[in-house]
């Protein structure tokens, strides 16, 4: 998997290339990206060296791999194979970040009713094949469950290779995900 | 439309100026404090002011395709992870959200400590500054460079670093080790 879906065009990432390999570079947030969320949390004439940037970029990457693992680690003990929101912000809540929960919630119900919506209008019509675009990938939804409340459910579901989509029903009251068909759980 | 400076950020970036716009409206008052003397009680107040900008910011988002953050740089990136398995088309879009006010938190924590040395620039060690000072922030730890030698930065690129923008930064080693690039192994799973 080369850099075929990056996102993130000009100059910055030109001059990032020349720095580290396109592998290095992905394990990073686009330094340009970065850069402007911190000047949005600064004063207007506040500066910004570029070490304190990249300092941060490593952060984040190390922010994602640090909720991740324990959302993972919950997953496994519940016999689930796939992470979703509700796991992360349960991870969240235990690793200390609490005040991010709570933001994070109207923003993952916002999201779900907006998904719903969108389920609606795809019955309409084909589904579109799921293409490398990361916005189109997300606007293609075919699970059949209502948004609502902390309900567990899978829409998109995405291996670790490839980019297959997997559409599987909701499930009320029980964190068990029947996928008709669904892989068995290769360990490694 | 955007109030701060964005001359770098001005040639990359995937995200929508009108939407950018309106959330850099709503949130521009808490963020722009007035230059207090730095205190505690200062800081803890910016912090309140932000978390309660947040909590107002998150109901009002109506377009999820514009995210300031790449998704697919998320996913990969969470992907590095060997035990990940699969991950719910929201898992990505909740940490773009969550790495913004992270990286919010994060600049905010900082920039007190960098007006606490009457300093005009954010530089690295404001950051472990900020880090060392934060609970929450504890796992950044093994990844910040040292007091005795900075890894990533030679002293040269750190004196460079207050004279505004470094010329080149050398980026030959990083301060921790990097996890191997290797994809997990194929999840077969059959499509519905």
């Amino acid at each position: 998997m080369a850099d075929s879906d990056n996102d993130s065009g000009g100059a910055h990432n030109a001059g990032k290339g020349s720095e580290m390999s396109p592998r290095e570079q992905d394990r990073f947030l686009p330094i340009a990206n970065v850069s402007r969320i911190m000047k949005k949390a600064l004063p207007a004439n506040a500066k910004i060296s570029k070490d304190a940037k990249e300092t941060v970029q490593e952060c984040v990457s190390e922010f994602i791999s640090f909720i991740t693992g324990e959302a993972s680690d919950k997953c496994q003990r519940e016999k689930r194979k796939t992470i979703n929101g509700d796991d992360l912000l349960w991870a969240m809540t235990t690793l200390g970040f609490e005040d991010y929960v709570e933001p994070l919630k109207g923003y993952l119900q916002r999201f779900r009713e907006m998904e719903g919506e969108k389920t609606v209008a795809a019955r309409d019509k084909d589904a579109p094949p799921p293409t490398n675009a990361t916005n189109s990938a997300y606007e293609s939804p075919s699970y059949a469950a209502a948004p609502g409340g902390i309900m567990m459910h899978q829409g998109h579901v995405y291996g670790s290779a490839g980019f297959h989509q997997v559409a599987g029903g909701a499930i009320k009251g029980g964190p068990v995900y029947p996928g008709p068909g669904s892989n068995a759980g290769r360990p490694r | 439309m955007d109030q701060n400076k964005q001359g770098e950020a001005a040639e990359g970036g995937n995200i929508g100026h009108p939407a950018h716009g309106k959330n850099q409206e709503e949130q521009s008052n808490p963020m722009i404090a007035p230059t207090n003397p730095p205190k505690k009680k200062s800081l803890e107040e910016q912090l309140n002011d932000f978390w309660a900008a947040q909590r107002e910011e998150a109901k009002m988002t109506t377009n999820f395709k514009t995210h300031s953050l790449p998704l697919s740089r998320i996913k990969k990136i969470i992907k590095t992870d060997k035990d990940v398995k699969m991950i719910s088309a929201e898992t990505p879009v909740v940490f773009a959200k969550a790495c913004e006010m992270f990286i919010k938190e994060l600049t905010i924590r900082a920039w007190a400590n960098t007006e606490a040395r009457k300093g005009k620039i954010l530089s690295q060690r404001d950051l472990v500054s900020a880090i060392s000072q934060t609970a929450s922030f504890d796992f950044l730890d093994d990844i910040m460079p040292k007091d005795a030698g900075l890894p990533r930065t030679s002293i040269a690129s750190t004196e460079n670093a207050y004279l505004n923008m470094p010329p080149q930064q050398n980026v030959a080693g990083l301060p921790y080790d990097a996890p191997t690039m290797a994809f997990p192994n194929l999840n077969h799973h059959a499509p519905n």
